[in-house]
């Protein structure tokens, strides 16, 4: 009875959310706001003055004179005889090149699944084996945040030093062979995997709460048996999420890519972009595209497989949702915030801007973190630049995770837009938001929420799936509750905890995200103290001088950790401690 | 006036697969009838699959019958809005299959009775209803704070009880409300239930495919087969002379029952009254002391 509006509503969220991004795709000529024809001159014609005549003859060379619908028409008829467009810069073809990049792009892609899926079955290995055990379930704590919060180019940066200049083992850049991917996919897997682990790890945990567990250990089913199962059944309700991180692997690996020189469709994509080559721009955005839709599909198809009848029937076991509180719990945050509230108190009074001390001076008892290539105080430089990242992380988090709960509940209509903002990476939002208002610390923020909201979006749906399933939500039309109070009153409090977590879980990544615009001169300008900023500075000189990298990196560990241990004290409600354990009256 | 539930000529497919895939609707209902009226007590017996929780779900009026109406003292409840309905859950009350995860984890017991008070619209003074209801099911009132998961299961089942009665209804459904509970625990419920008709006058529908239970609490039995009441009758003369095979298949489940000659009978209908009166046991600390 259920079965047929649910296919045909997510058929349609798809067709409609794709089908709009490719007009905004086909559209990109029209709406780029900083004329073209200006580019496209001075990379063609190096020549010619930039007349108003010659500027003429290009845009109707070019095409733009003749208005949306010409434009994108005659791109979707381009697009429908196998023709993807020729290159404003070149004048060549776009297709081929986009086909290699893409090829490129997936081969590293499969290396750092092979990584990422490493991590994630390390991360998850302490959670199934405390499980098995029958102790209560713990959380894979500071270092599995660490790793989810080590940003990739950051990570690809260090490896390339260690691995390729120190070491010697590997090709420090270049795509000739499968040793030249090694790098590059550690540096792309290991942040996946992570967090990927640290879901997988939580759905773990949870199913091995449950009572089935327990019939199971009596029937005298072994530890292997019943690791399988908690395996599947754990595995749906991160599926989606394991897709997402899939299908972000390929804008991820944009910095990656370009760290070590790769010519993959992320860093070709790039290129055009900042070239204003505008047919390259599209076909890479189409591929990004046609990946993320099979990949999607795929999670969708494996989730519907694994879980389809428990989800329709309403016989999803019940997850206990309260765990035994662990007497540590604190030690982590404060240790954390203390060091972080050490740094801003050391670091506020100090001045960020003079350039008063040596270039690239070691750190000493007067500069505790030495002095970056301006010979700027990097104490100062950091402390000033906790306020404007992580104040401006959190807010942009915050605002991901009002929108994603709000698309998240209705996990069919959403399906859609999800997976179309989550397969596009920031960096490339960023240059749209960029070319529509202008760089800005604004511009990034807005760039970074737009796509920010999807994995928490695709969180809370495949949540607010499970919570639909259960008896207690089934039974509320009975009692008069109506379809508004049911989602505020009965889902959102069940999704809500795992999805705030994973928000605080972002916070870091979200001010990656941010440093990585701001890097590319879309977001906080120079010399504004900010981490991202210092951080892409010191990566220059990361040979040189270490510690030019060492304290951003620091700060952005701390906080990272953090972020994960507060979240995780929060799932402990205070209450469940007055009463020890529930008092099993025995009738007799 | 005496309330009484009416479903009149009661049919319900469901629908097969994807509208391109030829796979015939499963007939679910075909054409049933059947009340109840205040202080009585019906038993809607029959195998798994036989239509008795859709049958249910339509009577609940929470989807629309293909054919047949449901009405309630000649008033018509159709499938619809939350607020439509109000006035018909306020007086018809349910009791489901596994009441214990019917309760959301996550709210105390106050939390859990407030919310039909409140949903429903039902004035009055909502703390003093919900410690009677409590008391109906001789639930200590101090559990209120509680949340479900610090109460036993036998006593999450009667929280989940006491939220169907917390509106005053006058109509009980209860969709197999002794199915896994033990032996003595299974008594109280019934007893409890058993009370709800004699005593309060309230009319109730036992979905049940437990005939034991049922000749302990139902005066009239309905036995639903394929979606059709194939039998139906006062319980004491359909377990003795019980015509239709799944009738019979249901009673030689039930060891003791089929043999039970009229004297015996009477016997175990004067435990169960005797079981009533006993109703008043309680423990400190708001246990039940139960014998065995």
């Amino acid at each position: 009875m259920l079965r047929c509006p649910a296919f045909i509503k997510i058929t349609a969220s798809r067709t409609l959310a794709f089908g709009g991004l490719i007009l905004l795709i086909g559209l990109l000529p029209w709406l780029s706001a900083q004329s073209p024809e200006y580019t496209v001159l001075r990379a063609r014609y190096a020549d010619r003055e930039a007349t108003d005549e010659a500027l003429g003859a290009i845009r109707a060379e070019l095409g733009l004179d003749q208005g949306p619908f010409h434009i994108f028409l005659g791109w979707l008829g381009g697009l429908l005889r196998g023709d993807l467009g020729t290159s404003w810069i070149s004048n060549t073809p776009v297709g081929p090149g986009t086909m290699t990049a893409l090829g490129v792009s997936l081969t590293l892609m499969a290396c750092a699944l092979v990584v990422a899926a490493s991590v994630a079955v390390l991360l998850c290995i302490p959670a199934m084996v405390r499980g098995l055990a029958g102790k209560a379930a713990r959380d894979s704590g500071a270092a599995a945040a660490a790793l989810t919060s080590l940003p990739e180019f950051l990570l690809a940066s260090m490896l390339l030093v260690i691995g390729a200049v120190w070491l010697g083992w590997f090709p420090p850049y270049g795509w000739q062979g499968i040793h030249h991917a090694v790098l590059p996919a550690l540096a792309l897997g290991v942040p996946a995997g992570g967090l990927a682990g640290r879901l997988l790890s939580e759905a773990i945990s949870a199913a091995l709460a449950e009572k089935w567990t327990t019939t199971w250990r009596t029937a005298g089913a072994g530890s292997a048996a019943i690791g399988a199962a908690v395996v599947r059944r754990a595995l749906p309700s991160v599926l989606n999420q394991i897709a997402l991180i899939i299908i972000g692997l390929t804008g991820g690996a944009v910095a990656v890519e370009k760290v070590f020189a790769i010519p993959g469709l992320g860093r070709t994509i790039l290129g055009a972009a900042s070239a204003q080559d505008i047919p390259a721009l599209q076909a890479g955005m189409l591929a990004l595209l046609a990946t993320a839709l099979i990949v999607g599909s795929l999670a969708t198809a494996a989730r519907y497989a694994l879980l389809g009848p428990a989800l329709r029937s309403g016989t999803m076991p019940m997850t206990p949702p309260v765990r035994a509180a662990r007497r540590w719990d604190a030690v982590v945050p404060l240790t954390c915030a203390g060091a972080l509230a050490a740094i801003m108190a050391g670091g506020l009074m100090r001045d960020p801007f003079t350039s008063s001390h040596a270039r690239l001076a070691a750190p000493s008892l007067l500069l505790p973190f030495g002095a970056d290539a301006s010979g700027r105080d990097l104490l100062a430089r950091v402390a000033h630049g906790s306020m404007s990242t992580l104040g401006t992380s959190l807010l942009v988090v915050l605002a991901c995770l009002a929108i994603g709960l709000v698309i998240g509940m209705f996990p069919l209509a959403a399906t859609g837009p999800v997976e179309v903002a989550n397969a596009a990476p920031p960096i490339l939002v960023g240059l749209i938001v960029a070319a529509i208002i202008g760089p800005s610390a604004h511009g990034a923020a807005i760039a970074v929420t737009l796509v920010g909201w999807a994995p928490l979006a695709a969180h809370t749906a495949a949540l607010v799936q499970e919570a639909r399933a259960r008896p207690y939500v089934g039974i509320l039309p009975v009692l008069g509750v109506g379809r508004v109070r049911t989602l505020w009153r009965y889902i959102l409090p069940a999704a809500l905890p795992s999805v705030f977590r994973h928000a605080m879980l972002r916070i870091p990544g979200t001010a990656l995200a941010l440093a990585a615009l701001g890097f590319l001169g879309l977001g906080p300008q120079q010399p504004a103290p900010e981490w991202g900023l210092i951080l892409a500075e010191g990566i220059n000189y990361v040979e040189r001088a270490p510690w030019a990298i060492l304290a951003p990196a620091l700060a952005l560990a701390l906080s990272s950790i953090l972020a994960v241990s507060t979240a995780s004290l929060g799932k402990y409600p205070l209450r469940t401690r007055r009463y020890p354990a529930p008092a099993r009256v025995k009738a007799r | 006036m005496s309330t009484e539930l009416r479903g009149l000529n009661l049919s319900y497919r469901y629908s097969g697969g994807k509208p391109w895939q030829a796979k015939p609707a499963t007939a679910a209902l075909t054409d049933v009838s059947l009340s109840v009226g205040a202080g009585q007590s019906i038993a809607l017996v029959g195998s798994s699959g036989s239509g008795k929780s859709t049958l249910l779900r339509t009577l609940l009026a929470l989807h629309k019958p293909h054919a047949g109406v449901v009405e309630l003292d000649d008033r018509p409840a159709r499938a619809g809005s939350v607020a439509s309905l109000r006035w018909y859950r306020r007086i018809v009350q349910y009791v489901p299959q596994n009441p214990a995860g019917s309760l959301d984890p996550r709210m105390t017991i106050q939390q859990l009775l407030q919310e039909p008070l409140h949903q429903l619209r039902v004035r009055g003074d909502h703390r003093r209803m919900i410690q009677e209801a409590l008391e109906r099911v001789e639930l200590d009132p101090a559990h209120v704070r509680r949340r479900p998961g610090e109460l036993s299961g036998g006593q999450n089942q009667r929280v989940a009880i006491a939220r169907a009665l917390v509106t005053s209804p006058k109509i009980l459904l209860a969709d197999e409300p002794v199915s896994g509970l033990d032996l003595p625990l299974r008594n109280t419920v019934l007893d409890l239930l058993g009370r709800l008709v004699t005593r309060d006058r309230m009319g109730l529908l036992f979905v049940s495919h437990d005939l034991a239970a049922v000749a302990q609490l139902c005066q009239r039995t309905v036995v639903l087969s394929s979606g059709r009441i194939v039998e139906e009758g006062e319980t004491a003369r359909l377990l003795k002379e019980a015509s239709h095979p799944v009738t019979r298949q249901l009673i030689a489940a039930v060891p003791g029952l089929p043999a039970m000659s009229e004297s015996a009978k009477h016997t175990v209908m004067a435990d169960s009254q005797s079981s009533y009166n006993r109703s008043g046991l309680h423990g400190r600390n708001g246990t039940m002391l139960l014998q065995p």
